[in-house]
């Protein structure tokens, strides 16, 4: 035991020496170490979240609450200037439940100055609504336009590859995407005959060997690139399961978007101006539906349809702060679902809107909204809502 | 519906074919500034402009402020793509942000 405590201290008090030794300040690393220089390898948290209080009145029945709380956080790894992945998070507590998506998640390439190639899934640039304007901190009101989202007409992301670039014209510039992902899957009505002939774009694992193809091409006319022209097109030769009746049947998607964006010094501040239109064409194919315990076939012509404009103004040029981080938003928009289908509906949107721009980042936004449909889910009729939102990108 | 995709297909194909083309096609891989030569006919935006036109496409110009060096390079790249935006264009955004943070 005592040769065992006399070796501890030797090792123990040679050890504190030998420490010593290198803790001469004069040669300390911090005074001889190099300026920071950052890696290349970087890793970025950013994202948005979004909170706010609904009041709602359908044909007079009233509900209000406070929603959408939601948290996306976006993940960028830059392994060197040309590689990068990117994911985004998404979550949402909807119906009484954490609901967890994963938006995009894809890496991408710089192949050259003109071309990048991603993989994986990513937003689709079908049209800009999807790919550009959809975060809470971007989009300038508390909802989406007709035709977006769940049950909408325009994909918004996919699985699969993409090249995308732009070529500088010498002032007008022109982009382009074009990509081929899994493409969508058709609702039979085997699940829910309400919806039969839907196409539904969550094909995390494709339902047939048929790859749908698609692209958009973007043209900024004039040199302060403050008007664009998007065409996006959306082709695929199967929607159905494979050995299924509807294995051949087709889709052909299309979308027209516009935006002017510009300070206008007659009118003292910015001007913005979006628009989309939405065309979806899906062959025609014969359903079932079940009355009185009757199975009966029906068939409808397959073609849906949406647009929307909105406008906005910021008094940038104003002399009062206050004014300054105002903004007046306006929107229109509309949806028509094929006529025969069970899900037949005529919709038309009004929305108005008043924001306060905390920073660049963040936005408080108040806003009323009228929705009058024919048919739908719901049954149709009139649907106002006053919304308090804030939303913040980080 | 099976014609018009074929003619798609087909359009997307020569599309792709001409782009990887054209873009391959360039002996110049990165963006260099204009020579003397050329400023003599063509004065080009600066940093700041374009950074003023192009966030402001869909956001609101964001505050060079509120990042680091290191954080506007990783942005730069991210938002090179998600915007479609020309290298040119990227290159002088994110000199100009570093440069007035």
């Amino acid at each position: 035991m005592k040769k065992l405590f006399i070796l501890t201290m030797i090792v123990g008090i040679g050890h504190i020496s030998y420490g010593q030794t290198y803790n001469d300040f004069e040669t300390d690393s911090t005074s001889t170490s190099q300026p920071f220089t950052p890696s290349k390898t970087q890793f970025m948290i950013r994202g948005y979240g979004h909170t706010g209080l609904n009041f709602m009145n359908s044909e007079g029945e009233k509900e209000s609450s406070y929603v959408g709380s939601a948290f996306a956080p976006i993940f960028l790894f830059k392994h060197s200037d040309r590689l990068m992945f990117e994911a985004e998070l998404e979550f949402v507590l909807e119906n009484n439940e954490l609901e967890v998506g994963l938006e995009y998640a894809d890496v991408m390439y710089v192949l050259n100055k003109n071309m990048t190639v991603r993989a994986g899934k990513f937003l689709l640039p079908f049209g800009t609504f999807m790919e550009r304007l959809h975060p809470a901190w971007i989009n300038r009101l508390p909802t989406r336009p007709l035709g977006f989202g769940h049950d909408g007409i325009a994909p918004s992301s996919g699985i699969g590859i993409e090249l995308r670039g732009a070529f500088d014209l010498g002032g007008p510039k022109l982009n382009y995407s074009v990509y081929s992902t899994n493409g969508p899957r058709l609702k039979d009505g085997s699940e829910e005959p309400e919806e039969a002939g839907m196409l539904l774009f969550q094909n995390f694992e494709d339902n047939n060997n048929s790859k749908a193809f698609g692209g958009r091409l973007g043209i900024l006319p004039f040199a302060d690139s403050s008007t664009e022209f998007g065409f996006s097109a959306y082709s695929t030769n199967g929607v159905g399961e494979t050995d299924s009746e509807y294995e051949d049947v087709g889709a052909f998607l299309y979308a027209i978007d516009f935006s002017f964006v510009k300070q206008v010094p007659a009118i003292g501040g910015f001007i913005d101006i979006k628009g989309q239109y939405n065309n979806s064409n899906i062959d025609d194919a014969t359903y079932i539906e079940i009355e009185d315990d009757v199975e009966e076939e029906y068939t409808f012509d397959n073609k849906s349809n949406s647009f929307y404009t909105q406008l906005s103004y910021r008094p940038t040029m104003a002399e009062s702060d206050f004014l300054k981080k105002l903004e007046l938003v306006g929107r229109y928009s509309n949806y028509n679902a094929p006529e025969g289908a069970e899900w037949e509906e005529q919709s038309e949107q009004y929305a108005f809107g008043l924001n306060y721009w905390l920073t660049w980042r963040s936005v408080i936004k108040v806003a009323y909204q009228t929705t009058d449909s024919v048919g739908g889910h719901d049954g149709g009729g009139t649907v106002n809502g006053f919304y308090i939102h804030w939303a913040i990108g980080f | 519906m099976k014609t018009i995709h074929k003619i798609f297909i087909a359009g997307l194909m020569f599309f792709i074919t001409g782009g990887i083309i054209v873009s391959c096609s360039s002996t110049k891989d990165t963006y260099t500034a204009a020579t003397d030569v050329e400023e003599e006919f063509k004065i080009e935006k600066s940093g700041a402009q374009l950074w003023g036109e192009a966030c402001n496409r869909c956001h609101l110009a964001p505050s060079p402020a509120d990042y680091n060096d290191t954080d506007w390079s990783t942005i730069s790249l991210h938002m090179r793509v998600r915007a479609n935006l020309t290298e040119k264009e990227i290159t002088k955004i994110e000199t100009f942000l570093k440069s007035a943070n």
